[in-house]
């Protein structure tokens, strides 16, 4: 007899945190000489060559306006590349239907800097959105919502009006609804950019805890502080251009500088993977 | 989706836009009142004239100086043929006493000789008698020697059947109209609606919702408004009918010799479902621009 977790229309189930499609890991997110235009005479994004790992944590940073957003968009198809390609687990999301958008968001978990949740639902109408979408049964949404509230740290606030909440508080039923589905894959836009330091510290914190359990989060964020206390991936860009630093991101950090180094990767030791 | 999350959804969005929704459903009842008003108007037309199609007559004016026996002949020839139901005979005393009993004029016309008005025999044709049939007996009849002249009222019967043509297009035009007011009340109330909604279909849409999800409770939201409009446009009406009968249909009763009639369970059923699908249909084309995200 089938479960109730069988009867959800996920159309990509190997896409789910940890899940492995065959024997061999493949890379979960590949960027292959992506360029992204708004203005013809000037790319946001030149020939953008990225691969992320599954299970992988990486920051994407550097200063506004550089495309980081941009980034992030292309991977949940806000907007579609005008050069090259993105595989999200080995398919190219550039030549996804527009019919099948909604299926591949349904694989990812975003988390914005305005939070983005509906102010005069309660919380647990706030999460539930993504499992009513995935026609889940009552009776999992209450169970799952309840679970991921309790990740959130949020457990017993259900029915609280989200405008009700604090600004932290408001980001983590936003981290809660990215993660109730299960996503493989967690695409957050600057998540603490509209918070104190110290909740933006629980909120990064949240994400590790979450990508601990095999999801994988790419994280953007301009705030070098919050970058310099943890020991991740940097994915640097600037200029439209990726500039990488794997490891040391301490002395990445420090030498970019507070403004994010527009331009600086040749004296900062790191090396300009493309463009 | 499933139904039940569908109307759980739809039903907290009316909740939650209430305020908006009863202004668009009185302005929209405003609409569906003058449909439903036209459509009464023709359905009436259209039962008068169905019951004077249907209930033919002739009138036979008999000559001066015509004999009784010559008048005797003619009725049983024309209580011979199938397509008469009855004959009555009517003497000029008889004609100008109906005349100034029906007429209602000043006692002036109360002088008029008993020569001014001619004996008749009064011919009425069984129901669904043929226009065609009738002309041929009326001029047949007019060829008789006793008979002065024949009036078979074809050409009044023409000039309603104008009319009432005239009120269909008139109903129909109408009806078109309020058609599309009642597309862009809806449009515009559900586009009121989505812009104070734009977060929540943002929202959706980043969560994986298709075009058919979000807009569900919307297109149903604006199926319950252009029901509830024509809903209460026809208790409106009926109850407007209601009260107006008392007063008029004595008039048109002695006008028309009918009663006035309320518009038939297949026009009010009609009213009702179409107010629901131009609600729906308005509600979906004005969601088309908000879903690109």
């Amino acid at each position: 007899m089938p479960s109730d977790d069988d009867k959800v229309v996920r159309p990509f189930p190997f896409f789910r945190a940890g899940a492995q499609s065959s024997g061999v890991s493949r890379p979960i997110l590949v960027f292959e000489d992506v360029y992204k235009y708004f203005r013809r005479d000037r790319p946001t994004l030149r020939g953008v060559n990225l691969t992320i790992e599954r299970g992988e944590f990486a920051f994407v940073t550097g200063p506004s306006g550089a495309g980081k957003s941009t980034l992030l968009q292309l991977v949940y198809r806000k907007h579609t590349v005008d050069g090259g390609r993105i595989l999200f687990c080995g398919r190219d999301i550039a030549r996804l239907k527009e019919r099948s958008i909604p299926f591949l968001r349904r694989n990812l978990g975003i988390v914005f800097q305005d939070f983005k949740i509906v102010k005069h639902w309660t919380v647990f109408e706030n999460v539930a959105v993504a499992l009513e979408i995935l026609s889940m049964p009552k009776r999992l949404v209450r169970s799952r919502v309840a679970e991921a509230l309790e990740r959130v740290g949020l457990a017993g606030r259900g029915e609280d009006r989200t405008e009700a909440l604090s600004g932290g508080e408001q980001q983590r039923v936003a981290v809660a609804r990215a993660i109730v589905t299960e996503p493989a894959l967690i695409l957050a836009d600057e998540p603490t950019g509209n918070l104190d330091p110290h909740l933006a510290i629980d909120i990064l914190t949240l994400f590790e805890e979450i990508n601990a359990t095999g999801t994988t989060v790419l994280f953007a964020t301009h705030d070098h502080s919050l970058i310099s206390k943890r020991d991740h991936r940097i994915i640097g860009i600037d200029d439209g251009r990726v500039v990488e630093a794997r490891t040391g991101l301490r002395s990445w950090a420090d030498a970019v500088g507070p403004e994010g180094g527009r331009g600086t990767s040749g004296s900062s030791g790191l090396h300009v993977v493309a463009g | 989706m499933d139904l039940k999350t569908l109307v759980a959804r739809a039903k907290r969005g009316l909740r939650e836009e209430l305020r908006l929704y009863l202004v668009a459903v009185s302005s929209l009842s405003v609409a569906f009142l003058c449909v439903g008003g036209a459509l009464l108007a023709v359905s009436n037309l259209d039962q008068m004239a169905a019951r004077w199609g249907q209930s033919g007559r002739i009138s036979v004016y008999l000559r001066d100086s015509v004999a009784a026996a010559d008048v005797r002949q003619l009725r049983t020839v024309l209580e011979g043929l199938p397509e008469v139901a009855q004959v009555e005979e009517l003497s000029s005393e008889d004609a100008r006493a109906l005349f100034l009993e029906q007429a209602d004029v000043s006692a002036d016309l109360g002088r008029l000789p008993v020569e001014v008005f001619p004996a008749s025999l009064e011919v009425s044709l069984r129901a669904g008698t043929p226009v065609q049939r009738i002309d041929a007996i009326g001029e047949r009849l007019a060829r008789l020697r006793a008979v002065e002249d024949v009036e078979t009222y074809r050409g009044w019967f023409g000039r309603l059947d104008a009319l009432i043509g005239a009120g269909r297009t008139v109903a129909g035009l109408l009806t078109l109209l309020v058609g599309l007011c009642v597309l862009a009340v809806i449009g515009n109330t559900i586009r009121l609606a989505v812009a104070r909604r734009r977060e929540e279909i943002e929202v959706m849409k980043l969560c994986g919702a298709t075009d058919g999800f979000v807009r569900g409770p919307f297109v149903l939201e604006g199926m319950f408004q252009g029901f509830a409009s024509a809903l209460v446009a026809v208790v409106v009406l009926f109850f407007a009918y209601l009260a107006l009968r008392g007063h008029v249909d004595s008039s048109i009763a002695s006008l028309t010799g009918m009663r006035t009639v309320f518009l038939r369970p297949w026009a009010l059923v009609s009213l009702v479902v179409g107010g629901a699908i131009v609600g729906a249909l308005g509600s979906a084309l004005s969601l088309r621009r908000y879903l690109a995200v």
